[in-house]
């Protein structure tokens, strides 16, 4: 029996840009939606312009990194400053469950296709926006870029070397975390819509989604008005030690090991050959471990200091000890757990050239998803204006011409 | 109270920590029917990770179990024991999504592996969320967040000093990133189970997740192409400035002023000191070069101003520095205030908990926390009546310790 994806039946138009709108519609897509992304020419998207390019050439449809992020999405342009092209996104949208941006609140209402306007031509339509701060409040039109965003819900705060100021982390996880629980919200009120037949505009706050990963820290403060700073690789409620990341031999090479229980803490105490300092009293028991956790991971690097970190990692699971190599991004295409499970995969771009980018990112043990590497520029241009909204050649040609589809 | 998004759908946790249980949670938040299993006698290790309190533990009053599993019904079962199994399969029959974080050996040795459970509910949708996922080589390692996170890269590449440890952020993050995968397909495998013909395991790695979507999409077709890399430079962005996290007087702000009309916004802030008009500050890129010049610059006037002020007075001048809100500061302010953020849920133990609300709103069908999380075994009467079971079978269940 041929295989049929969950979310075939479902079409999406992606007013997404650079990351996180792209991931959410890439989400879809890998479960087997129709996915438009909408962009043009007019006002390349910032994505496309990241180096490094395919074959070093310089080019919005050479970008790797781009493709990575956006591989699911299908692409159509429209040049939405043009009053033309504006009629067309709604003929579109008409014939979409779902729309996705993640512009400022206010941005798709400028271009008149906020959800008033769209809800118009689709009573039933799910969008889901997803702005920094959410669609309202004093904080509604902060600034940000997506490393920065975390700085608004503590995450930043807690993020650092032990007791020192907070350490930037150098990229944007919050933007494909979000466009991956974005995915989410749209499922949610996509079977609210089947049961009800209503629609409806999810207020997305990234901000707000993101500052649950702070819960444990958070906790502390709602419960007992305790503030966190940086920890380190340490225990997020304090509840292991050694809970970190160790020196091995090697440039850079390094070895996560965490310990939650006496087994554990016997383990690796075997895995060291006994040594007498590990029966000191201060390590006697979790709690002194805890307590005692940088004497602790001092004598702890001592001993890793000159090993390999693979080799060190496979002798402690041998003890029961939750322990695993420190990658880089060298490692990754190499390491053979991603090998074997084929979290990476080379592909021909629709324009000929062949890349690296992920896969599917969850396995799915019936509906293995479908990857549809770019996209180029405009590449379903033809299939949405001709077969979908059955625009006739000649007019098709013409708004080509007029920069309207551009 | 109207029904929810996901009202009808029955989920059924076979969870600990925070990836199953806070996948899970994400279900209940929208009206699921949430039913989380624990151990018989400690339950799930969160109870006793705190905080509490006062910083006294007790099982019922651990802050982080409780913001993981609100609006969930709670049973105690062994599904190792025969019939502890029994039970379990027999929950499984009437469920649509069953969310798991165990060890793929444990569940199969006992005998509660996907295959196992597709015979008793075809239907099912078996969200799976582990360290390193279910097949693979390292899939029976035994590992917890700090190692997921750490295999992914993320750590080496993106957060630390260069030449100090790679960091996590401070939190669970990869089981976060397992969690909201978990969810988003888990819920698509349900939603269009019809179409695909039946249930299915849903297979998620944290550490591949963030491999992925994270590590994977700004990195590794630079490096399968040209086979370079690069690391963690404790700088928010090395390529262009200002682009970090620098103290201020009170704290630290993340500053950011990359386009011309950004760095002439700061400017303007800053009373247009003269040596930003100097040939090595012109644009980004060159500013990043002479970032070691400049950081110190910068930092001596934002010794002087706090950070509520900095943020405030960049935004009003079109430069996208924010500050760094401690947790307090995130969670006291107004803008999450005048959004109702954070809600207060009634525990009969903890009192009123101001708890995080629903992380997106859905205007028609709002979600988030509204019931506590259950005490341990605090719903086992009724669920497990719900299967037929009686008064005194649950007593004989008790005294084998099964539930």
């Amino acid at each position: 029996m041929a295989k049929t994806l969950p979310l075939k039946n479902i079409r999406v138009a992606n007013f997404g840009w650079v990351w996180a709108g792209p991931v959410a519609g890439q989400t879809l897509a890998f479960l087997g939606a129709e996915v438009y992304k909408i962009e043009s020419r007019a006002r390349i998207d910032i994505n496309r312009t990241l180096p490094p390019f395919a074959e070093g050439v310089r080019d919005p449809n050479r970008s790797l990194q781009n493709h990575a992020g956006w591989a699911g999405n299908g692409s159509v342009t429209l040049n939405l400053r043009k009053p033309e092209a504006r009629s067309l996104a709604l003929q579109l949208v008409a014939m979409c469950d779902v729309v996705i941006e993640n512009f400022g609140p206010g941005a798709m209402g400028d271009l008149q296709l906020g959800y008033e306007e769209l809800r118009r031509v689709k009573p039933d339509l799910v969008m889901l926006s997803m702005p920094a701060a959410g669609l309202n409040g004093p904080l509604r039109d902060v600034r940000t870029y997506g490393m920065s965003l975390t700085s608004l819900t503590g995450l930043d705060s807690i993020t650092g070397y032990a007791g020192g100021p907070p350490v930037p982390v150098e990229n944007a996880f919050s933007d494909p975390y979000n466009g991956v629980l974005g995915a989410f919200a749209i499922l949610a009120a996509l079977r609210y819509r089947n049961r009800t037949g209503k629609g409806q505009h999810i207020d997305f706050s990234q901000q707000e989604a993101v500052m649950q990963m702070v819960a444990p820290a958070y906790m502390d403060y709602a419960l007992n008005g305790r503030v966190a700073g940086p920890i380190g690789n340490q225990h997020p409620r304090h509840a292991a030690a050694p809970h970190g990341v160790f020196p091995c031999a090697g440039d850079d090479r390094w070895i996560s090991i965490a310990v939650l229980t006496d087994d554990e803490w016997q383990g690796l105490v075997a895995a060291m050959g006994s040594p007498a300092w590990a029966r000191a009293p201060e390590f006697a028991d979790a709690a002194s471990r805890v307590r005692n956790i940088d004497a602790l991971h001092e004598r702890v690097a001592a001993w890793t200091a000159d090993q390999d970190d693979y080799e060190l990692a496979q002798r402690l699971q041998q003890h029961g000890v939750a322990a695993a190599p420190v990658l880089h991004v060298g490692d990754l295409l190499n390491d053979p757990h991603y090998r074997a499970r084929g979290t990476f995969i080379e592909v021909t771009h629709p324009l000929g050239f062949r890349e690296t980018i992920y896969g599917a990112y969850v396995k799915t043990s019936r509906t293995e998803a479908d990857v549809r590497p770019g996209p180029a520029i405009g590449q379903d241009n033809d299939h949405v204006f001709r077969e979908l909204l059955g625009l006739p050649e000649d007019r098709y040609r013409q708004l080509i011409e007029e920069q309207v589809i551009y | 109270m109207a029904d929810g998004a996901l009202a009808g759908l029955r989920v059924i946790e076979l969870g600990e920590q925070v990836s199953a249980p806070y996948c899970a949670k994400l279900f209940a938040d929208f009206d699921a029917d949430v039913i989380k299993i624990e151990r018989p006698g400690a339950g799930d290790v969160t109870r006793s990770w705190g905080p509490f309190p006062q910083d006294e533990p007790h099982p019922e009053k651990s802050g982080l179990f409780f913001f993981l599993n609100t609006n969930k019904r709670g049973i105690t079962l062994d599904v190792r024991a025969p019939r502890g199994r029994d039970i379990f399969l027999d929950l499984l029959r009437s469920a649509d999504v069953l969310i798991e974080n165990q060890r793929p050996k444990d569940m199969r040795a006992w005998g509660l592996d996907y295959g196992a459970i597709a015979q008793v509910n075809p239907g099912l949708v078996m969200v799976s969320i582990t360290p390193f996922g279910q097949t693979g080589p390292y899939s029976d390692w035994h590992a917890y967040d700090l190692n997921a996170y750490h295999l992914s890269g993320c750590g080496h590449r993106y957060c630390g000093r260069p030449g100090e440890a790679p960091l996590e952020q401070g939190t669970f993050s990869a089981e976060y990133f397992g969690a909201v995968a978990g969810a988003s397909w888990g819920l698509a495998a349900a939603y269009g189970r019809e179409l695909a013909g039946g249930g299915q395991q849903i297979d998620v790695s944290c550490a591949e997740v963030i491999a992925a979507v994270f590590i994977g999409a700004q990195n590794i077709g630079g490096y399968a192409q040209d086979g370079t890399y690069n690391r963690r430079t404790g700088v928010g962005m090395p390529l262009g400035a200002p682009a970090t996290i620098l103290p201020c007087k009170d704290g630290h702000v993340w500053m950011l002023a990359l386009e011309p009309q950004q760095w002439v916004g700061l400017a303007a802030v800053m009373g247009n000191p003269d040596w930003m008009q100097l040939e090595q500050f012109t644009d980004m890129f060159v500013r990043a070069q002479n970032a070691d010049a400049m950081y110190p610059l910068i930092e001596q006037w934002t010794a002087e101003h706090g950070k509520l002020e900095i943020m405030e007075r960049c935004q009003d001048a079109g430069c996208p520095t924010t500050a760094v809100l401690s947790v307090q500061e995130a969670a006291e302010h107004p803008h999450l205030q005048q959004r109702g953020y954070v809600v207060d849920v009634e525990d009969d133990l903890l009192g009123t908990v101001r708890d995080l609300g629903a992380p997106f709103r859905l205007p028609e069908c709002p979600g988030g926390p509204s019931r506590p999380a259950p005490s341990l075994g605090e719903h086992n009467a009724e669920v497990f009546g719900e299967l037929g079971l009686s008064a005194n079978d649950l007593a004989a269940l008790a005294r084998e310790g099964v539930i």
